[in-house]
């Protein structure tokens, strides 16, 4: 078929009624043959060499590390590669009858649909039904027809009376699920989902694969899905794809008939794995085997009936803590969880002094134990480990600026926030430049300067060879080691992490627990805000937060077994698969989570 | 945790709300004309009364919120209302009549009058720009300025698309500098203080280019200025109430300046 013959047809669908009511009675099938694609300016390709044919109706899942082209595979597909973005293309993509690279994008879109990961950059109106027909109007559809359209995808993701809705009033969950009607709407026979529940807590991420399981029964979609969140996302799933970390495609198969090696290859290339899959060929994944380290030392910092009010001008005052109480001792990591809104960034923020709370109080000990003996100073600079319990607790808010880097370090989930200098090198001096570099200004007595000192940490941290690179170039992992390599010189004596293996492969995840084990290991307190319960088993304690209440502290086990939430199935996740991983795990590794 | 305000949008149906929001935007901006043509403060005042008169039958605002919202202009309207009396050129004017004079400070009726009019003008601006905005939401303006006005959907469009992110970036912003304070890089002095703020703004920036790159991908995906001709599942059209809300702003826009006082 020539251009110009599927132009006429699409332009068919956007204009007839008829044709735009019906999903096309069959989906399409995807054909890659040879498929490649490189960046423009890039030397290295995001993909090469894809070949596999998804037949029509079935839901792939496209498994690899970080960097391994999933993303531009899902870009590909939706034809934003090669149409939008700039670059060079390989190989041929044909979707249903569609040779992707030779059809306009306007066609495409209404053939293909794409949800993105992050709901807030992708939803364009303020109300819900104005956001579903957004892409209608794009394309040109009559009123009559976008009316029942919205109405009609709304209802197929859950969303049906929402219509009048503000899209800032809706939860993680709603706004991806609405995300997806808005592609819905266009009835595509191509869904293709780039990790759509990264960005969402526990309730959003069961409610959005509870809809998407709905679509991939009614076999009206071929689904492309691309998922970190692998034991929620394997029972929809037909077929795997499996690529490494150059984007060259390992096997492509029905999701339980992989090979041994393909499952080796895509273990050693760093990737998260499925449980179902760590007996044939691949061993227990490491972060699953991590525990807690069972002893705590002196209270590193408290907080007393903590509360903290936001004016708020939808809702009048905005309360978003309510007399929050919690301990941590040095030497302890505290998980602290709960769905959005609950306030655990206004707790992480009110624990490191940021915010004063209007009532009780907070905190940290100063001059107290510290991390020093942690191996992540250079030795020679002359730091020794003071004993523990000493100093005092003192008002974080109301700490000077040379003390409070000492006392309290918080690592954001955008690490690209928390950077101040222009190369990774002057990342991890700036601090020493600024106060010096031992604590409590006494002098720099045999320190090496600190640009030697910082070298040293980079290498501790797998960063050795860039030290010269600007902190924004780094790759998402490399960022993330660097945002803790910065702490590493003036290592806190508590560390506040805020989702602190977001967006990482299983090897990053490792490498971040890695360091965060030693700094632990060497006295330093941690609270680690997230929302994924792999990290459970290797904290000491579960806090849990429900709309600004502290529902839940006390032991992983007992979290998972019971959890404090209405409904508790989508926390429970975590706490079967704890329970099958236990039954399974060899002796050597009794807490075995989910990986 | 945005600390940045939502803005003051309408609560219920009212007249205003049911107004095209272009014949707000033409009826708004001959109040602003009227309230700098002439520097008597009796214009702007006038203008006032008329804003508030309209803000409390017609406009379906929260008028409870209304005064919190204007606080922060408070500030500005006071200090300029008085720096404009202080360093006015008629004070040194002998032959206007003098208010007060205490030593070699000396202002005079003029001065007064100038000053009042700057700070009040300031207000018919506020209340103005409330009920332009305020009656529905900005998604609506956008409509009317494509539908009605013929702007580009490529200008409408972006630009709504930019003012939903704006509200990150005001998160982006705190978060920046919570992160420097705890790595003990608070700057100390204003000089400090400035030096900072220009690394926090490349900060900033950076992030935002790359959540507007995102939401630049997310609207192509969805076929956004894609060629075809756009069509509305919202139409605006034309009403009475759009003709008579221009006509009786206009009215009480030249009452405003020709009444006598």
């Amino acid at each position: 078929m020539t251009v110009t013959q599927e132009l006429g047809a699409g332009r068919a669908v956007s204009g007839v009624e008829g044709a735009v009511a019906a999903t096309p009675p069959l989906p399409p099938a995807i054909e890659a043959e040879g498929l490649g694609w490189t960046y423009a300016g890039r030397s290295k390709p995001a993909i090469e060499g894809l070949t596999f044919r998804l037949e029509p109706g079935r839901v792939l899942l496209v498994l690899g590390p970080s960097g391994s082209g999933k993303s531009t595979l899902a870009r590909a597909l939706a034809g934003l590669v090669p149409h939008v973005l700039p670059g060079t293309m390989r190989g041929r993509l044909v979707v249903g009858d569609l040779d992707v690279s030779r059809t306009p994008a306007r066609l495409l879109g209404e053939r293909i649909g794409l949800v993105f990961q992050d709901p807030d950059s992708q939803l364009v109106m303020s109300r819900v039904d104005d956001e579903v027909a957004f892409g209608l109007e794009n394309r040109g559809w009559p009123l009559d027809v976008m009316r029942r359209r919205v109405l009609e995808a709304l209802g197929q993701v859950g969303l049906a009376g929402f219509e009048a809705r503000s899209t800032k009033t809706l939860s993680g969950g709603e706004k991806q699920r609405l995300a997806i009607a808005d592609v819905l709407a266009a009835g595509p026979g191509l869904l293709i989902l780039d990790e759509p529940t990264a960005n969402l807590d526990p309730p959003g991420m069961h409610s959005t694969f509870e809809q998407l399981g709905e679509l991939a029964r009614r076999r009206d979609h071929t689904i492309v899905l691309i998922e970190h969140r692998l034991e929620a996302a394997l029972p929809l799933v037909d077929d795997v794809l499996l690529i490494d970390d150059a984007g060259r495609q390992l096997a492509f198969s029905p999701a339980e008939e992989v090979g041994r090696g393909a499952i080796k290859l895509l273990e050693r290339s760093g990737a998260w794995l499925p449980r179902a899959w760590q007996g044939a060929g691949a061993g227990a994944q490491h972060v699953a085997t991590r525990q807690g380290s069972g002893q705590a030392g002196a209270m590193a910092v408290t907080a007393e009936s903590v509360r903290v009010d936001y004016p708020r001008d939808e809702s009048g005052l905005h309360v978003a803590l309510k007399g929050v109480s919690l301990s941590v001792a040095s030497g302890e990591r505290v998980a602290l969880v709960g769905p959005n809104g609950a306030g655990k960034s206004s707790l992480l923020f009110a624990l490191a002094g940021l915010i004063r709370p209007a009532t009780g109080r907070v905190a940290v000990r100063v001059g107290g134990s510290g991390t020093e003996g942690s191996g992540l100073v250079p030795r020679n600079c002359g730091v020794t480990a003071p004993s523990a319990g000493g100093g005092e607790m003192r008002d974080p808010a109301r700490l000077p600026a040379r003390e409070i880097a000492r006392a309290i370090g918080l690592v954001f989930q955008d690490p690209e926030l928390g950077f101040v200098a222009t190369t990774a090198r002057d990342e991890v001096a700036a601090t020493v430049r600024a106060l010096g570099s031992v604590r409590g200004g006494e002098d720099a007595k045999g320190c090496p300067d600190p640009a030697a000192a910082a070298d040293e940490v980079l290498d501790h941290f797998g960063l050795g060879g860039l030290a010269g690179e600007d902190p924004f170039r780094l790759s998402q992992g490399e960022q993330r080691r660097l945002s803790l390599a910065a702490l590493a010189l003036r290592p806190p004596a508590v560390l506040l992490l805020d989702e602190p293996t977001f967006g990482l492969d299983r090897r990053g995840t490792d490498a971040v627990l890695d360091l965060l084990d030693d700094l632990r290991n060497a006295g330093q307190a941690q609270v680690l805000a997230t929302h994924d319960p792999r990290l459970l088993p290797a904290c000491d304690r579960v806090v849990a937060l429900d709309r600004g209440r502290l529902v839940f502290d006390g032991p992983v086990d007992a979290f998972l077994a019971a959890p404090p939430y209405e409904p508790a199935e989508p926390w429970r996740e975590g706490a079967s698969t704890v329970a099958s991983g236990a039954a399974a795990a060899s002796a050597s590794a009794p807490r075995v989570g989910r990986a | 945790m945005s600390l940045l305000p939502a803005p003051l949008q309408a609560v219920r149906p009212t007249f205003l709300t049911r107004t095209a929001p272009v014949a707000r935007l033409v009826a708004g901006a001959a109040w602003l004309i009227a309230s700098i043509v002439t520097l008597d403060p009796a214009v702007p005042a006038r203008l006032i009364l008329a804003a508030v008169v309209v803000l409390v039958l017609w406009s379906g605002l929260p008028l409870r919120r209304v005064p919190a919202r204007l606080a922060p202009l408070g500030f500005a309207i006071a200090s300029l209302t008085i720096f404009s009396i202080l360093l006015s050129s008629t004070n040194g004017d002998r032959t206007m009549t003098t208010l007060i004079e205490v030593g070699p400070v000396r202002i005079t009726w003029p001065a007064v009058s100038a000053g009042l009019s700057i700070g009040l003008r300031v207000l018919v601006i506020a209340l103005t720009t409330l009920l332009v905005f305020g009656p529905s939401d900005p998604t609506r303006m956008a409509d009317s300025l494509v539908q009605q006005w013929h702007l580009p959907d490529r200008f409408a469009y972006g630009t709504l698309a930019a003012l939903g992110v704006a509200p990150f970036m005001a998160s982006d912003w705190t978060t920046i500098g919570a992160a420097r304070r705890l790595r003990g890089l608070a700057p100390g002095g204003p000089v400090g203080r400035i030096r900072a703020a220009g690394g926090m703004l490349v900060v900033m920036l950076v992030a935002a280019i790359r959540r507007a790159e995102r939401m630049a991908l997310a609207m192509d995906a969805r076929g956004f200025d894609c060629g075809l001709r756009r069509t509305h599942f919202r139409p605006v059209h034309t009403t009475w109430r759009d003709l008579l809300t221009v006509g009786v702003a206009l009215g009480v826009a030249v009452a405003a300046i020709v009444l006598p006082r």
